[in-house]
């Protein structure tokens, strides 16, 4: 929002994440090491913890792939969506704590140099088992450094969410080069097929989660009339399937408008936010304003604006409300225009501009 | 890949985050302020926290910091039609 900067806007919920998050790791971590030693009693501790650091890195980075699409189905998993940056910045240390482990167990003691050592040391692209599997992982590991670097919300703004979120939606690239890694690293030392299948599993679901989220939501773009009045206002929805304080989404001119009723009053705003293009059609009217499931972000929905002293503003439409219909106007209106609310009257649900 | 493309990649890599490390330090003391309102007091937490990302985009920040230039305005397909597009 704006204000000046910090390096993290602690809260009550987000110290519980973090904690939650940490422990979680340590958690994993001892266990993977100590069961590891006690099933293996000739594995060294520094092996066992590269593996541990890299299994936990791919267990994490499936969670976090999964949470954006488990969000667009079910809202009961938005508390998880609320500090999914930390999420990540994590997944980032733990795989680099597994790269930079990798590295000096691997590649540290010879006369090259390590980093050398690991663009070069495989070099047989026909063959599955000699396949230079490091360089994909290390490909990755930048990807994620960059996702990571960038994740303050400076960074939102200043190159904008629209390019932001094209740079973290490299992480998909990113998840290939590390399934490749993992398959071509190491499940060639696995003689089981039981941790390759797990694998394909994780990109199933994954890819899956998304592909079922998509579908739903396009959908739901697509389940609108398209009737349109002589002054080219387009019938959206009826009253009584916008529940209070809530929204109705429909796709207007390329993105969705968000079509809330809050009380006896219906305004359509842009379903984008400022922030990071989080739904606000997903979220709710509190106290006058409508605010973002993803961050809190609010705005007013008769101006679009935030509340002093932020200064965020989103497009807004002209509504009406006929025979109980709900009727937009599709031309958005610059960001932050005022549009004065459409009436509901309680006993007919008819109502004017 | 053979060592020397290796080398060289590296010292490209090495030559380029040097330069954004030099770019870098006096970028979040002072520059960072003068291309974005909300930075000007920020806290040194913030400051060091985004460092990694300037060393990483430092061209494009020299280039906002030489122009002055402040946070650009991001676009959505709504904002791109009320400047004059069609609607639907």
């Amino acid at each position: 929002m704006s204000h000046a900067y910090r390096a993290v806007g602690w809260n009550r919920q987000k110290r519980l994440y973090d904690l939650a998050t940490g422990l979680g790791v340590v958690l994993f971590l001892g266990f993977f090491v100590g069961g590891g030693l006690w099933r293996y009693p000739d594995a060294t501790v520094e092996t066992l913890l590269i593996r541990g650091l890299g299994t936990a890195a791919i267990l994490l980075l499936h969670v976090i792939l999964s949470i954006g699409p488990l969000c667009r189905l079910d809202q009961r998993f938005l508390p998880l969506l609320y500090n999914r940056r930390h999420l990540g910045v994590t997944f980032f240390l733990l795989a680099l704590a597994h790269g930079a482990f990798s590295i000096v167990q691997f590649h540290a003691l010879g006369d090259t140099n390590p980093l050398v050592s690991v663009l070069t040391s495989n070099g047989r692209f026909d063959s599955v088992s000699g396949f230079p599997f490091q360089p994909l992982g290390l490909a990755a590991l930048v990807i994620f450094f960059l996702m990571a670097a960038t994740s303050h919300d400076f960074w939102l703004a200043n190159l904008t969410a629209p390019v932001w979120k094209a740079l973290h939606m490299m992480v998909y690239v990113a998840y290939g080069l590390v399934l490749l890694h993992v398959a071509l690293g190491a499940l060639q030392s696995e003689t089981a097929p039981f941790y390759g299948w797990l694998l394909g599993l994780g990109a199933v679901w994954v890819f899956g989660l998304q592909i079922v989220a998509g579908w739903r939501e396009s959908r739901l773009d697509r389940g609108r009339s398209e009737a349109l009045d002589s002054e080219g206002f387009l019938e959206v929805c009826s009253v009584a399937e916008i529940p209070d304080a809530r929204a109705r989404i429909v796709c207007l001119a390329e993105e969705r408008v968000a079509v809330f009723r809050y009380g006896d009053k219906i305004s359509a705003v842009s379903n984008v936010c400022q922030h990071q293009n989080g739904p606000l059609g997903e979220g709710r009217v509190v106290d006058g304003c409508i605010v973002c499931p993803w961050h809190g972000f609010q705005y007013d929905p008769a101006t679009g604006t935030s509340p002093p002293p932020f200064t965020e503003k989103i497009p807004t439409f002209r509504v009406r409300v006929s025979s109980g219909r709900v009727w937009v106007h599709p031309q958005a209106n610059p960001a932050g225009t005022r549009v004065e609310p459409a009436i509901v009257a309680e006993a007919t649900g008819e109502a004017g501009v | 890949m053979n060592v020397q493309w290796a080398s060289g990649l590296l010292l490209l890599i090495a030559l380029y985050a040097t330069l954004g490390l030099c770019f870098g330090l006096p970028f979040v003391w002072r520059g960072v302020g003068r291309i974005d309102p909300q930075a000007e007091q920020g806290s040194w937490g913030f400051r060091w926290m985004i460092l990694p990302g300037v060393v990483a985009l430092w061209p494009l920040l020299a280039w906002r910091w030489w122009h002055r230039r402040p946070p650009p305005t991001a676009w959505t397909a709504h904002q791109r039609g009320d400047k004059g597009g069609t609607a639907e």
